[in-house]
């Protein structure tokens, strides 16, 4: 008998203990499977990073296969900022506003070498790396980075956000992290 | 028309304002009196058709008497004549006049020029900073300037071997 | 009852008339495709004024280029329309080609042809795609796109990169066309016509979309031209001026194809435009394949075209030039040039004065998004703010291209 390719992805089940009639896990897990697979991400697309970003929403690389098909333009609804191409001094303000605006949890990924570490651009008028203003979770290399790129880091924000513990958003450490970057 | 037309009626409006003519390079190019740019242009576009403005920028030379330069290019679109325009200013003195009234399309790149090098057009409209923040204060293009940003710190120059 | 009814301030009809909201569209917007602020003063829905900021990602080209030898400009012209990266890159190739006086080939020029007009399809792709995404039709982007995978797999086999292409050098190509590059070609070339009919059967003559278009964003000859307008916006508006054809380069004049011409510049024009110059391109493309010379790839420019690697490891001469450009040890003849090539938004124009050292005295870039984006205030006024989303997505502004 052939093998049969299912038609759609049903997400692993986490680690728990099962027996008829019911199924006892961590409640970590449970949101965490449901963080990850329903991520919306803001798209934030200033340069030529956009345009690749533009190529992976399309219909032959597919952002929404990974459970980001809707993508929410506004900060308050986001849980992933996705920063694409430069960010130049005179944007650095409003980057950070716009995180500010995002609710708890939210994640952060600097799509190429601008966004990243100011890329070939070491000149009075851009911000060498957003991470002078904001919290970077997964940085993507690449100028800019290829869709598959961008598909491997949007991953790897999936990974963190399904092993996140709930109260990381809680921490002292975290809030240290924040006050770090004048967020309150 | 060519090049020779365009500089004998030149000569013949404004006799003592054409300070240089070369035609060494891609195309004709004049130095203008500072006083008599928006007159020439103006007489350039109505008279002889250069009724395109293709560019307008700033350049710097900071070993010449008068080191700020602005160079127009305009475009004849009728004859195909292209036509280079510059005008020198000193450090002290980097007043010239705007030509929005001429060609709308000065605007931004008048505004451009202000930021990168300073040179204010006199009558402008709105002579603000147009690329770079509105709180800084010297104008990144002039060649005394250095590329990188000198107050930054997230870069270790030692690890670069400067 | 007499202090409650004074403490709230009535409003009646003729007031609110009269009251104009501040609305602010952008930097991040997500209808503006990039980030440029629009201080709108609307009354109700329509538009009363507009005041513009731009430069949100000022990247200083003009000062790096002041400071980086001639073949690490290329990469940096990537990065101005990097929709249409091909044409700037070889666009700067052939300004430093006329300052050092070479003439290319006919094949180097064929094969430039056959890049450009690539790039300016991938160009246009978006724009028009993107045109229907604000209107409300997804469908259209979704069918371009995938598409425009083709001309990218194009690049990807031409020079390894897909957006910013680094394409080509100074003197020719790094390496000829493939037998697999000329067969992508020919594949773009029957595929693509195809799904650009399933395009314009959904929007050229939908209804919706002509009521949204039509009208929308006009404005005349004189005041385009008076605005410096270039491309396919200017010639939306009635003027036949293209670089290709007023001052052909790279042996455009060897080809016959026609320009489009618009009537009234609004959006739908514009729109239509583009998709007849995608056709005109893909004509281009077809015959500059069919009568591709035989020959070299690049010129003997030994000064700037770097040698082959083998030849690098093997011969004394050979590893001087290589070290003498990687360094950037090369004086170039002292002068000024201006070249304009056709970009994707109209005249990619280039002043180089040089003052024979190894990097430009002044590089000056005349980006047409730039010059003619701040006619937007005078396009929008008086139209509703739905309207003011479609004009500014079809003059397609760049952010890149803006900023510099």
């Amino acid at each position: 008998m052939e093998p049969t390719i299912p038609l759609y992805n049903i997400a692993k089940e986490p680690e728990g203990y099962s027996a008829p009639g019911f199924f006892a896990t961590k409640l970590d897990y449970v949101v965490g499977l449901a963080r990850k697979n329903s991520i919306w991400p803001l798209p934030f697309a200033t340069s030529c990073c956009g345009i690749e970003f533009m190529a992976t929403m399309g219909a032959h690389y597919d952002l929404g296969r990974f459970g980001a098909e809707r993508l929410s333009f506004s900060p308050r609804q986001a849980d992933l900022l996705m920063v694409m191409g430069t960010i130049a001094k005179k944007m650095g303000p409003i980057l950070h506003q716009v995180y500010e605006q995002m609710a708890e949890p939210r994640w952060v990924i600097a799509v190429g070498a601008c966004a990243a570490s100011g890329g070939v651009f070491d000149t009075y008028s851009v911000l060498q790396g957003i991470d002078l203003v904001v919290p970077v979770d997964v940085y993507v290399p690449g100028c800019p980075p290829r869709p598959e790129q961008i598909i491997d880091g949007f991953m790897l924000i999936q990974e963190l956000a399904a092993n996140e513990p709930l109260r990381r958003r809680y921490s002292p450490e975290y809030r240290e992290l924040l006050a770090s970057y004048g967020i309150k | 028309m060519d090049n020779e037309f365009i500089i004998q009626q030149l000569k013949e409006k404004f006799p003592d304002k054409v300070l240089k003519i070369d035609t060494s390079s891609d195309m004709l190019m004049m130095e203008i009196a500072k006083n008599a740019i928006c007159d020439v242009v103006l007489f350039l576009k109505n008279e002889l058709n250069f009724i395109y403005l293709t560019s307008l920028c700033g350049v710097h030379y900071p070993e010449q008497a008068l080191p700020l330069g602005v160079v127009y290019h305009l475009h004849n679109l009728q004859d195909n004549i292209l036509l280079r325009l510059k005008v020198f200013l000193s450090d002290e003195d980097p007043h010239i006049d705007t030509c929005v009234e001429i060609f709308s399309a000065a605007n931004w790149m008048e505004r451009e020029t202000f930021d990168f090098y300073g040179i204010i057009f006199d009558g402008h409209p709105n002579l603000i900073r147009i690329l770079n923040v509105e709180y800084m204060d010297y104008h990144p293009m002039r060649k005394e300037y250095p590329l990188e940003d000198s107050t930054r710190t997230d870069k270790d120059d030692k690890f670069f071997g400067r | 009852m007499q202090q409650f009814e004074a403490e709230h301030k009535i409003i009646n009809p003729e007031d609110f008339e009269k009251n104009f909201s501040t609305l602010n569209l952008g930097p991040t917007h997500p209808a503006t495709h990039g980030i440029f602020q629009n201080i709108l003063t609307m009354n109700g829905e329509t538009i009363e004024d507009a005041v513009q900021t731009i430069g949100y990602i000022h990247r200083a080209f003009e000062k790096i280029a002041e400071w980086r030898p001639y073949y690490q400009i290329t990469p940096l012209t990537d990065r101005l329309n990097y929709c249409s990266a091909p044409i700037n890159n070889l666009g700067w190739h052939m300004t430093v080609e006329k300052l050092l006086g070479i003439k290319s080939t006919k094949r180097i020029d064929y094969m430039r042809i056959i890049v450009m007009e690539l790039a300016r399809i991938a160009d246009h792709l978006i724009c028009n795609s993107v045109i229907g995404v604000d209107s409300g039709a997804l469908t259209g982007f979704v069918y371009m796109f995938e598409k425009r995978e083709m001309i990218y797999d194009i690049y990807e086999e031409i020079c390894g990169a897909r957006l910013t292409s680094n394409i080509g050098r100074i003197g020719g190509f790094d390496r000829d066309f493939t037998p697999s590059v000329i067969q992508k070609i020919r594949e773009l070339l029957v595929e693509l016509p195809k799904t650009i009919n399933q395009f314009e059967n959904l929007l050229m003559r939908n209804r919706i979309f002509m009521d949204r278009t039509i009208n929308v964003g006009s404005i005349s000859a004189e005041r385009a031209l008076n605005y410096s307008f270039s491309g396919p916006c200017l010639r939306a508006a009635g003027v036949d001026y293209d670089v290709r054809v007023m001052n052909p380069y790279s042996s455009y004049e060897d080809f016959d194809f026609t320009i489009p011409l618009g009537i009234n510049g609004d959006t739908y024009d514009r729109f239509c435009v583009r998709q007849e110059e995608i056709k005109q391109s893909l004509h281009l493309i077809k015959s500059a394949l069919e009568n591709l010379p035989v020959g070299a790839y690049h010129m003997d420019v030994p000064e700037f075209y770097l040698p082959p690697k083998d030849k690098v490891y093997s011969e004394m001469e050979s590893l001087i030039w290589h070290f003498k450009i990687v360094m950037g040890e090369i004086n170039v003849p002292v002068g000024e040039v201006y070249h304009a090539v056709e970009g994707g938004n109209g005249e990619l124009g280039f002043y180089l004065v040089s003052d024979g050292g190894r990097t430009p005295f002044r590089l000056h870039f005349r980006r047409p998004g730039f010059i003619y984006y701040q006619a937007f205030p005078e396009m929008i006024k008086g139209s509703v703010l739905s309207d003011a989303i479609l004009t500014m997505s079809s003059m397609n502004v760049i952010a890149g291209e803006l900023d510099a």
